[in-house]
């Protein structure tokens, strides 16, 4: 993870350095005249950019290591907490602009993070006298997960003044790079003489195993360019749905610790939505009297 | 032309990428699993003691459960499919308790031995897997107190305990509960005296050690029994062609003895003995078929991660085109620990652990029809509910253990 960020991190100095390495520009023949220049209807932009995700699970089938023998599974369902925990993701964009439309190929690092919850009961109903044998617990399971995507994206924009918003959509498949999981176990025992509540030591497993090692999904979103100099700002907001399951089904019962206490992964699919900030460096017609507002003349 | 361009790419990068995506696959869940059986009652305690796969390739569980009024435990039956997922699930009336392994499958029944908690008389109960129905069969011969049972063909092998003449007793039924072969059951003393049936008394009403009594035949040759004979512990060889014993592998009162026996074919066994609570495994050792002899005298791997005179399951299996022998016992850390050795050396393999953050204890351990392993078990939900687990472990992962 930390040689991914370096990674990230030099190649956006290196890119930023050389776009601005220029000491005596000298303006290109074909920036003389923008008008009619055909060439400024194509630019390359490079950029990076960052910003908080939340994400949320969809459950293509449940499972679970318990199997109730005298009431309903759906008793201890899992509860999925969507869209409460937030992630992070930063994003090294090469974007390809033609005449408004753009082909964007956007890697990214990603971190989501996404829980669930499931209680159980035991009770002495068929012996009401021991109305006091019981006990309840409430496990909370959280997910981190790590992922390299890498999207392909088309993207639209209109420039108004110097804002140009856009839409964009596309694909993409993404690398598992690392994932964790942890369970709280906490639980209220009326049993042993009072209400006592207590709360187990968390269980935190390393859970790259349970998950797949790649999936792919669809993207979408929408944002704004504020152009500035030759360089332009961007804000966005996008939402990311993967098309296949994110669990390994090969190893779903694969964590001893977490099937030891009745945890297992459900097959499910990941959406998360983001909003990144970042900064787009141009590549071509880098002379001083260019203008990222150019490419739309 | 650009518009094709870009459909062209993106539905060449979707095939791409759906292709190699992660599928749901039945085979998986079947191959893998970790099963526990709940019952969300405060009270209830269920512990398997042995089970089968069945011909829907799912597993049948014999098991016991507690009772409110009588002493002994009642019986339990649990159906699952062949992805662990509960069925169906038998409790039998008070009446019947006491159930005792193997499970054993006849035909297209299973059939097992429990006692009636009235009169301690043995009973034969066959049961249909598919509808989980039990038939009660009075088995013939004055046996009370079954200890243990295995197959002997379409024969069912009983080792019982007669409480008032102070025997052990092997008797071989029909699935009739007829007896088979014999006009009455062989008997065996285990010594006069009150006080030489206590520990045993008290392995049936669950209140002391539990001993691990077996009965079963050396393919083609003679039957042997693991049970009290002349105050010890003992691993007793017979022909059954009458009473008394042919060898005798003595153990130290109720203190010492084999813990589980496997016939390997000749006088080779793979075994496992305690002795004063440790244990020892034997997995490529000869037993003297006649004559007697002394189990605390034939060494051993130690095993100090395992419970005092732990409990020991042994099977043969085939690991990775090996021939192996599995013994499943449990450990300290409150685990199942599953060790394998080559069948034809002796020579340790590998071991696995199996269970973690509540307690786990073996009951029984099978190769499944898809080359895998199942282990049945004991675990105890929230750390204090006894409830019955299946834990399934494919070919492949099984194959790791294998060094």
């Amino acid at each position: 993870m930390k040689n991914f960020c370096c990674l990230l991190l030099c190649l956006l100095l290196a890119t930023a350095g050389l776009a601005q390495s220029r000491k005596t520009p000298k303006l290109p023949k074909f920036n003389k005249n923008k008008e009619k220049n055909v060439f400024l209807k194509k630019q390359w932009w490079l950029a990076f950019k960052a910003g908080p995700n939340l994400s949320g699970a969809k459950v293509i089938r449940s499972y679970s290591a318990i199997s109730p023998t005298n009431y309903e599974p759906t008793v201890i369902a899992k509860k999925y907490r969507n869209y409460k925990d937030l992630g992070a993701q930063a994003t090294l964009e090469a974007t390809f602009y033609f005449t408004g439309l753009s082909l964007s190929l956007q890697p990214t690092y990603r971190h989501n993070r996404f829980g669930y919850t499931n209680n159980y009961s035991w009770t002495d109903s068929e012996n009401p006298e021991n109305a006091n044998n019981r006990l309840e617990l409430k496990y909370v399971q959280q997910q981190k997960v790590e992922y390299f995507d890498l999207p392909i994206l088309a993207k639209y924009e209109k420039m108004y003044n110097k804002i140009s918003p856009y839409i964009q959509a596309g694909i993409y498949t993404s690398f598992l790079i690392n994932a964790n999981k942890s369970v709280d176990v906490s639980g209220v025992d009326y049993a042993s003489g009072g209400e006592n509540q207590f709360k187990n030591e968390r269980i935190i497993v390393g859970a790259s195993d349970l998950f797949a090692k790649k999936h792919w999904g669809l993207l979408g979103g929408a944002g704004i360019y504020l152009n500035q100099g030759n360089v332009r700002f961007n804000l966005d907001i996008m939402y990311k749905q993967s098309m296949s399951n994110i669990a390994s089904t090969k190893n779903r019962f694969g964590s001893d610790r977490l099937s030891g206490v009745g945890d297992t992964m459900d097959d499910m699919k990941l959406s998360s939505v983001s909003i990144t900030a970042g900064c787009l460096f141009p590549l071509r017609f880098l002379g001083r009297n260019f203008r990222s507002t150019d490419i739309n003349k | 032309m650009k518009k094709i361009i870009y459909l062209f790419v993106f539905i060449c990068t979707l095939a791409v990428l759906s292709s190699c995506s992660e599928k749901s696959d039945p085979d998986y869940d079947s191959q893998n699993f970790t099963s526990i059986y709940d019952n969300d009652q405060f009270s209830a305690a269920t512990t398997p003691i042995d089970f089968k796969q069945t011909a829907d390739g799912g597993y049948i569980v014999l098991g016991e459960r507690r009772l409110d009024g009588p002493n002994f435990r009642g019986v339990y039956l649990l159906k699952t499919d062949k992805f662990g997922k509960f069925e169906k699930a038998l409790e039998m009336d008070v009446q019947y308790v006491h159930p005792v392994g193997d499970l054993i499958n006849v035909g297209n029944l299973y059939y097992f031995f429990c006692m009636n908690a009235s009169d301690q008389q043995a009973q034969l109960v066959s049961v249909d897997a598919a509808t989980l129905t039990a038939t009660v069969i009075p088995v013939t011969g004055g046996i009370t107190y079954p200890s243990a049972a295995s197959q002997d063909g379409n024969s069912l092998l009983l080792l019982s305990f007669n409480h008032v003449d102070k025997l052990s007793m092997v008797s071989r039924h029909d699935v009739s509960g007829a007896l088979s072969g014999m006009d009455e059951p062989r008997k065996f003393s285990i010594g006069a005296g009150d006080e030489v049936d206590e520990p045993i008394m008290n392995h049936f009403l669950r209140t002391g050690k539990r001993f691990p009594f077996q009965v079963g035949r050396i393919p083609g040759g003679l039957y042997y029994f693991n049970g009290f004979e002349n105050y010890t512990f003992s691993l007793v060889f017979t022909d059954l062609a009458d009473d008394g014993a042919d060898g005798v592998v003595n153990g130290q009162q109720e203190n010492g003895g084999f813990s589980a026996v496997y016939p390997l074919g000749g006088n080779k066994f793979a075994a496992s003995r305690f002795n004063f609570g440790d244990n020892y495994f034997l997995p490529n050792v000869n037993l003297s078929t006649t004559g007697t002899s002394m189990s605390e005298l034939m060494g051993g791997n130690t095993l100090p991660e395992l419970v005092s005179n732990a409990p020991v399951r042994i099977i043969k299996a085939v690991v990775k085109k090996k021939n192996v022998v599995v013994y499943a016992s449990d450990t300290r850390s409150k685990q199942i620990g599953l060790f394998f050795y080559d069948e034809a050396t002796g020579k340790f393999l590998g071991s696995r652990y199996l269970g973690f953050s509540n307690p786990f204890e073996v009951a029984g351990v099978m190769q499944t029809t898809d080359n895998g392993l199942a282990v049945c078990g004991t675990t105890y939900l929230a750390g204090r509910f006894p409830r019955i687990c299946i834990i399934k472990l494919s070919e492949e992962e099984s194959g790791t253990v294998i060094k």
